[in-house]
């Protein structure tokens, strides 16, 4: 940095170099991890048609592979393109060097050494049982604080701009930084029984909601809000155009923050999730079409006057595109989140579709207009190959269109012949359940087909990369700007504690009142909202005071406007679990109790976990004909409040298991463990071989029956000696019964939990209400 | 045919107030928005265009 000259009126010249050293290592390492991702996404959708891509080894199951592959699409490659993304334009949009160089490095080596972890924790079968959610928590722990170190430099930069305003994408950021934070940390709670174990501290319907809460933001927070600045940097400057409209961005940014938090629970509905949140979920839901497609158009309408460039330059066409499937994804989604268009979309591959049109299409395709576009001048040399851009652009735009339109074939078949009926909706039209995963056979393959020729548009793009970068020296940009005295800053206080908040606040307490509270309160609700109106006037009248000063000082302002935003985004979260884990959990069974499971069961329902049996099959039979018919009396409400974590799952591509208990022998489980094809013909389910020879790992089992103790699971004390002659006991019935079938095994073997915790599967004590209350007040 | 109701009393004014809420938040923002002077709303758009030597 070095001055050039001085002017009083403007401030001091300075020239300011860019550190891009770490938007070129998040660049890079997005591209590698978003390969790996891809690659193992194309290995478990040949699975899906080919079982035999299991190859009967534990690690590569589609199983645990799964979380392997959504861990490293949003977090490796979205993750790291997001922060190559913020790193090089909130330098450049607030006139000021990255703060720490330190902190940069730790925030990138801290982040890939995440990374590693879960590629090998997550194919060892250590995993939390929640998706997108998945790490252990040791893990965990260090994305909380690598995130803190990214926030930190982020908030530091800002502090040392040169820019007194800040540009909406900036916002995006900060809701981004704050949010993801938030969200999860919250999901995450968890108590730990070893080091690669735990239990999370929420459970049934509470971890349900809080899961989804989080998995839904997680799209939100992660996957859009930091792409949508990046959109609202990057394609102004590849179409050498403003933004089409910056007072729709402002409007976008606060409806698309507040709206987007309350949404988790469409991805519960018609389940045992309490009515009034399916409804808020579905609602808010449908609301977020205005602003997305708010969005959408500011995008596309940036490209006014620019569209004749699509034609020969590649970053504008991937962004066009990109920005069109996020106008696809989110008029979806809505839908999608409408119930009874839920009610035959869920559980099926429509939502496989929908995740990919918006994952390949918005985010793979901003992230390669980004990377097209910052190459050349992260290295100073033309584009190696703008024709292999374009190919790179073909090539994934129709992968993603035969892709999703497998899986929307795929899912609409599924939808309708597993809720099909005749006989006036009393008998299944297909009751073989396996009826629906033979008919879309062919579509799996036309999936990978499609995965396969999208990962090799990255790979051209890796190649087109390297070769713009090899032997080329790198640059970093750097630019004269005026340093300007240092505004006086608002601070929290000024921030909050002034009249447009206060009278503002008011007025929404008293309108809420008067709309929600009973005769009484509701009529003196009115009477304060008149008063505070008439306050509001007559204080403006006697001051002379304009209240949008404060306004616009909050946008130059970042520590309050972080603070509003952290507000936005709170509200809708704690309305949403506030009450859910409040709610008198034994008054609210709806008539069932879950029985908790015996050690040995507990013992299988990890080992079930371990597998990420979650991954193709649901425990949550919904309030639809088609699924009670199918599976049995739909799940009620107390049938999975000591499930931690819960199971209800989000994809069947095989049955729902929440009544599987007792429904078949045990060596029913024991042959379709072993083989699946063996008593289910046409099964895509892989072996499972190493349950046989395996060993239950009962040593574990009363640091986990502690901790259960602890999270509320009614379990009554028992010493080490008793878990295991209870474990004993248990496995040799099961062991002594299977060999009377001709299905010999030693007891001590993990099929032998795993069993036992299948046939536990819907096992409940029906309860009164007197009963639950009597158990409330234990 | 199916039940699934599951409301304590004052769980049902939820759902009204985060309309009034974000009604509140959606029109005050659009009214600020509205009011925001030109120059200001012209000199922010083009922040990203300011170029530097990578531009």
């Amino acid at each position: 940095m070095s001055i050039a000259t001085a002017a009083p009126e403007l401030g001091v010249k300075t020239r300011i170099e860019y550190d891009d050293a770490p938007v070129r290592q998040f660049m890079i390492a997005s591209i590698g991890w978003g390969i790996i991702g891809m690659l193992v996404g194309v290995l478990i959708a040949t699975q899906m048609g080919v079982w035999q891509a299991n190859f009967k080894t534990s690690w590569l199951t589609f199983g645990r592979l799964r979380p392997l592959h959504t861990n490293a699409v949003i977090f490796a490659f979205v993750g790291n393109m997001m922060f190559a993304g913020i790193y090089y334009s909130t330098q450049r949009l607030v006139k000021a060097r990255t703060a720490s160089r330190l902190l940069s490095q730790i925030h990138f080596w801290g982040w890939q050494a995440i990374i590693v972890a879960a590629v090998i924790t997550l194919p060892l079968g250590l995993t939390r049982g929640k998706e997108y959610a998945e790490l252990i928590w040791p893990i965990d722990i260090a994305v909380a604080l690598i995130w803190v170190i990214f926030a930190v430099n982020f908030f530091w930069t800002l502090a040392r701009r040169n820019e007194p305003s800040l540009y909406v994408a900036i916002w995006f950021y900060i809701a981004t930084i704050i949010t993801v934070a938030m969200l999860y940390i919250i999901n995450h709670l968890s108590i730990p029984t070893s080091w690669t174990h735990s239990y999370p501290i929420f459970g049934g319907v509470q971890d349900a909601l809080v899961q989804w809460w989080y998995g839904h933001n997680a799209v939100a927070f992660f996957l859009t809000t930091p792409i949508l600045g990046i959109m609202y940097y990057f394609l102004p400057k590849a179409a050498e155009r403003p933004v089409y409209s910056y007072r729709l961005s402002i409007v976008h940014f606060w409806s698309l923050v507040f709206i987007y938090i309350w949404a988790g629970p469409h991805h519960l509905l018609n389940t045992s999730l309490p009515g009034w949140l399916q409804s808020l979920g579905m609602v808010f839901s449908l609301m977020l079409w205005a602003p997305s497609w708010g969005g959408m158009l500011n995008g596309l309408l940036t490209l006014r006057g620019a569209w004749d460039k699509l034609r020969t330059d590649p970053v504008l066409k991937f962004f066009a595109a990109g920005i069109t499937f996020y106008g696809m994804a989110t008029l979806e989604g809505p839908l999608l989140s409408i119930k009874s268009v839920n009610a035959f979309s869920h559980y099926t591959d429509w939502g496989i579709a929908h995740v990919h049109g918006a994952a390949l299409g918005w985010n793979g395709f901003m992230a390669a207009g980004m990377f097209y576009w910052l190459a050349p001048r992260l290295w100073g040399r033309r584009l190696h190959s703008v024709a292999a851009a374009n190919m790179h652009f073909w090539l994934g735009t129709v992968g993603i269109l035969i892709y999703t339109a497998a899986m929307y074939v795929s899912g609409i078949t599924q939808g309708i012949m597993l809720g099909a009926t005749k006989e006036a909706g009393t008998v299944l039209s297909y009751p073989n359940f396996l009826d629906a995963v033979t008919s879309t056979r062919i579509l799996m393959h036309l999936r990978a087909l499609g995965g396969l020729m999208y990962l090799a548009g990255f790979i051209i793009l890796a190649w087109n990369i390297w070769r713009t970068a090899r032997g080329a020296q790198a640059v970093n940009g750097s630019i004269e700007v005026y340093v300007p005295e240092k505004p006086a800053t608002m601070g929290l206080g000024g921030g909050f504690f002034n009249a447009p908040v206060i009278y503002t606040t008011l007025l929404l307490v008293f309108l809420s009142g008067w709309a929600a509270l009973p005769t009484l309160p509701s009529g003196l609700s009115i009477v304060g909202l008149v008063a505070t109106a008439m306050a509001m006037s007559m204080h403006k009248e006697f001051t002379k005071t304009s209240w949008s000063a404060w306004y616009e000082r909050l946008l130059e302002n970042a520590l309050p406007f972080t603070a509003l935003t952290t507000v936005a985004v709170f509200i809708g979260g704690l309305v949403q679990i506030i009450p859910t884990v409040m709610i008198s959990t034994a008054n609210n069974v709806e008539g069932m109790r879950q029985i908790p499971y015996t050690p040995l069961e507990l013992a299988g329902r990890d080992i079930y976990i371990r597998e990420g049996c979650y991954n193709c099959h649901s425990q949550q039979i919904r309030t639809l004909v088609g699924d009670v018919l199918r599976y049995g009396d739909y799940s009620k409400l107390g049938e999975s409040i000591y499930d931690h974590p819960f199971q209800w799952g989000s994809k069947r591509t095989g049955p729902d298991l929440a009544r599987e208990g007792g429904k078949y022998p045990n060596s029913w489980h024991f042959f379709h463990m072993r083989d699946p094809r063996q008593i289910s013909p046409g099964s895509t389910m892989p072996d499972y071989p190493w349950l046989f020879r395996d060993k239950t790992e009962i040593a574990a089992l009363p640091n986990k029956l502690a901790v259960q103790r602890r999270i509320g699971v009614p379990y009554k004390m028992m010493t080490d000696a008793e878990i295991q002659e209870a474990c004993a006991t248990q496995a040799g019935l099961i062991a002594d019964d299977l060999k009377n079938a001709g299905a010999e095994v030693p007891p001590e073997r993990e099929i032998i939990a795993l069993i036992s915790y299948l046939q536990k599967l819907g096992k409940s004590e029906k309860v009164t209400p007197i009963e639950s209350m009597q158990a409330a007040a234990k | 045919m199916f039940h699934r109701i599951l409301v304590e009393e004052w769980q049902r004014a939820l759902s009204v107030m985060s309309i009034c809420i974000f009604l509140s938040v959606f029109l005050i923002n659009l009214i600020r928005v509205r009011r925001m002077s030109q120059a200001s709303i012209t000199q922010l758009s083009k922040l990203p265009l300011e170029a530097d030597d990578h531009a």
